[in-house]
């Protein structure tokens, strides 16, 4: 399955949140999609489960315009709540039942998440009983009981103890394996690069990097290297104001181009005592602060 | 529809559950089960009573001073007569002395007889209810008629025959007798504006809740806004119909029980002598009135971030509905239930189903009338309810201060 959205646009009043944004998920892969607060991820995520519509620009199912009598989506709220004083049973029932599953459906789908999770225990008590973190294992099997095609997870991770993280890593992987299309919206960078794939970065309503997370890496401009090395103070000063340091032994030789860095190095590794020299590889991380620092 | 379905039964489901709905349902039916085997009750202790005292109970002694009229003993047997709760004792003592005694409470209060046709009535608290002189005036009244017409050469026979005549007389209603309908219109005016106001404002502080609980965050992407809402009003709808069905169910049921003692009482006779038809409208408007007051409720709810919120929310709304309910009161009271302002209310969706429910049941209303009333009142449902639950969509996703009116227009036309 390949889920398209096209030059979405989108505006609340004077302010333009979308300008026409497009991306890309397929079945089978996580796809990553980060942005500062307030990028444009949560309208873009209300848009595509038909909250709201778009002013301009479309949603496809493998080539089609998506038709959500067929397409399950399930979603994981950052903003977390059920109904404290319920029973957590009744609630998650009513919550399967309207994404279309029959009563008995519903109970055994959720009566497996429920063991899954660690949480069958707690099958009959009200809502309000359960810690922060194991309400929010309630709150994912909401997204997850009606079996949906499509898994959006906004924030998974937050305010879960390693132990519910490595369960929810688990759970998101056999998702993953299971064919669904999972869309992750996260700010620790950590986790999209544990499970995505692919990613996009939003900045101030349009799309600033889009593509496969090795590829960008990969083609990521390779003109800084990493030197670690006790005579870190003797290289900093003789290279001036092209490197800096990153720490007491480590500093960044930022190069004219990327071409110059096999002859930098050898400079380098013959006039230094070296203990470690190589070209900068950055982490998702540094791609996010440089793509996503000039918004507003 | 199958959502709206799931909700409506999650939704009817929570009410049936609620401790304090099950708690206020068996409160009223009990209360009303007393109510109505009171004089049961009342008879059971009245017989053990009468079997230890069988003494006559009286209000107290009232004072006869007669100083100033002839034939003081023909005076007295007048008075205990008409005043059958008092103790009638003749007395002779100056007017300052009896002051003292009713101011003592020796007695309870005391007519000195000027001449016969004047008396000062002496009483230490005057009731509101105090009727006394009233009755004392007839008795003086016929009293000088009769010494007048013996004097005149009647016989005190001719003379009592006189005086003592019955006048028969017969009233024919030929539309509604509105001192026979003014009490189950009332009792039904008031259970439709305590319904109204209690289930609409839980509608209110429902959807409030779902939206500063942040449920409200998965069921807007879980549930089309429209179903949520008629889903959540109906439900509520049904739930406050089968309470009020619970009340006025027993209320009738032990009536029926207890019919042979409620014979005598006109104005309970009268509450359960309610036409058929009369009903079928009062369930038209209840329904029809919910719905358009508890869809506004529920779109103030939407629109509220904090449960703290919402009393302030909705108050514009319950004054709307209070004021409805004034003018309902107060032309029932006047009696003149086809006034002007009765007959604009009666087509007005918001007072209609109080005021064109009372006209109902008060007045003569033609047919076309109360139809179209009902056309504009369906209309206006319908209407109220599509545009709640654009503001309702609208509503729930925005957080922070409780948006204007405004903002709330312009991002129903954005969305």
């Amino acid at each position: 399955m390949k889920l398209e959205l096209k030059n979405i646009q989108k505006s609340f009043g004077e302010k333009e949140v979308l300008k026409g944004i497009s991306i890309t998920a397929v079945s089978g892969r996580a796809f990553g999609l980060l942005g500062r607060n307030g990028a444009g991820k949560t309208t873009t995520i209300r848009i595509l489960m038909n909250v709201f519509g778009a002013e301009s620009g479309d949603i496809f199912i493998d080539g089609s315009r998506i038709d959500y009598a067929k397409v399950g989506i399930g979603y994981l709220p950052e903003e977390r709540g059920l109904y404290p004083k319920k029973k957590i049973i009744d609630q998650l029932t009513y919550f399967a039942q309207l994404h279309g599953m029959k009563r008995p459906d519903a109970v055994k789908s959720i009566d497996y998440w429920l063991d899954r999770l660690e949480m069958a225990e707690y099958r009959n008590k009200r809502l309000d009983t359960l810690s922060k973190g194991n309400q929010q294992k309630i709150q994912l099997v909401t997204a997850l009981a009606h079996n949906p095609d499509i898994v959006i997870l906004d924030e998974p991770f937050s305010g879960l103890d390693p132990v519910n993280a490595m369960i929810l890593k688990d759970v998101v992987k056999e998702e993953i394996a299971n064919g669904k299309i999972v869309l992750f919206s996260s700010h620790q960078m950590n986790y999209i690069e544990e499970f995505c794939d692919s990613i996009a970065i939003l900045n101030s309503g349009t799309i600033v990097l889009q593509g496969d997370i090795h590829e960008i890496k990969h083609n990521y401009v390779r003109d800084k290297l990493v030197v670690r090395s006790d005579q870190a103070d003797a290289i900093a000063q003789s290279l001036g104001s092209c490197c800096f340091r990153t720490n007491d032994r480590e500093l960044m030789v930022r190069l004219k181009t990327a071409e110059d860095k096999r002859k930098v190095m050898q400079q380098l590794t013959e006039a230094y005592d070296i203990d470690e020299i190589g070209v900068f590889e950055p982490s998702l991380n540094d791609i996010f602060v440089e793509y996503a620092k000039d918004q507003y | 529809m199958k959502q709206f379905g799931t909700i409506f039964k999650f939704e009817l489901k929570s009410y049936l559950k609620n401790k304090i709905f099950v708690g206020v349902t068996v409160f009223l039916v009990a209360a009303i089960a007393v109510v109505m085997f009171f004089p049961n009750i009342r008879e059971a202790f009245a017989d053990k009573e009468s079997e230890t005292s069988e003494s006559r109970e009286i209000d107290g002694v009232m004072l006869l001073s007669t100083g100033g009229v002839e034939n003081a003993d023909v005076f007295r047997q007048s008075f205990a007569e008409a005043f059958a709760g008092y103790e009638v004792l003749l007395s002779e003592e100056e007017p300052d002395v009896i002051k003292e005694k009713v101011v003592s409470g020796e007695a309870e209060c005391a007519f000195v007889l000027d001449s016969p046709t004047s008396y000062t009535y002496y009483v230490n608290n005057l009731s509101m209810y105090d009727m006394n002189t009233g009755t004392a005036d007839e008795i003086l009244k016929t009293m000088y008629g009769f010494n007048a017409m013996v004097n005149g050469g009647m016989t005190s026979e001719e003379a009592g025959g006189v005086l003592g005549v019955q006048i028969e007389h017969e009233t024919e209603s030929l539309g509604k007798d509105q001192m026979q309908n003014f009490f189950y219109t009332y009792i039904m005016i008031f259970a439709l504006y305590m319904v109204i106001l209690l289930y609409g404002q839980m509608v209110a502080t429902n959807v409030a809740t779902e939206k500063s609980s942040r449920a409200m965050e998965l069921l807007i992407t879980s549930a089309k806004p429209v179903s949520m809402m008629f889903g959540k009003v109906i439900a509520s709808c049904l739930a406050g119909f089968l309470q009020i069905l619970a009340v006025f169910g027993s209320a009738i049921l032990f009536y029926n029980i207890n019919q042979a003692q409620w014979e005598g009482n006109v104005i309970v006779a009268s509450v359960f002598d309610m036409p058929l038809n009369l009903l079928v409208y009062m369930l038209i408007f209840f329904v029809l009135g919910f719905l358009i007051y508890a869809f506004m409720f529920g779109a103030i709810g939407s629109m509220a971030s904090k449960l703290e919120d919402i009393n302030t929310s909705v108050m514009p709304v319950t004054l709307l509905f209070v004021a409805g309910f004034i003018v309902v009161m107060m032309s029932m009271s006047s009696g003149d239930v086809d006034s002007l302002l009765m007959r604009i209310c009666s087509y007005v969706p918001f007072t209609s189903p109080m005021a064109m429910f009372t006209r109902i049941a008060m007045s003569t209303v033609p047919l076309y009338e109360v139809v179209i009333s009902i056309v504009v009142l369906i209309g206006g449902a319908v209407g109220i309810g599509i545009v709640s639950a654009k503001i309702y969509r609208v509503g729930v996703l925005l957080y922070g201060t409780t948006p204007k009116l405004g903002s709330i227009i312009k991002a129903m036309r954005n969305a």
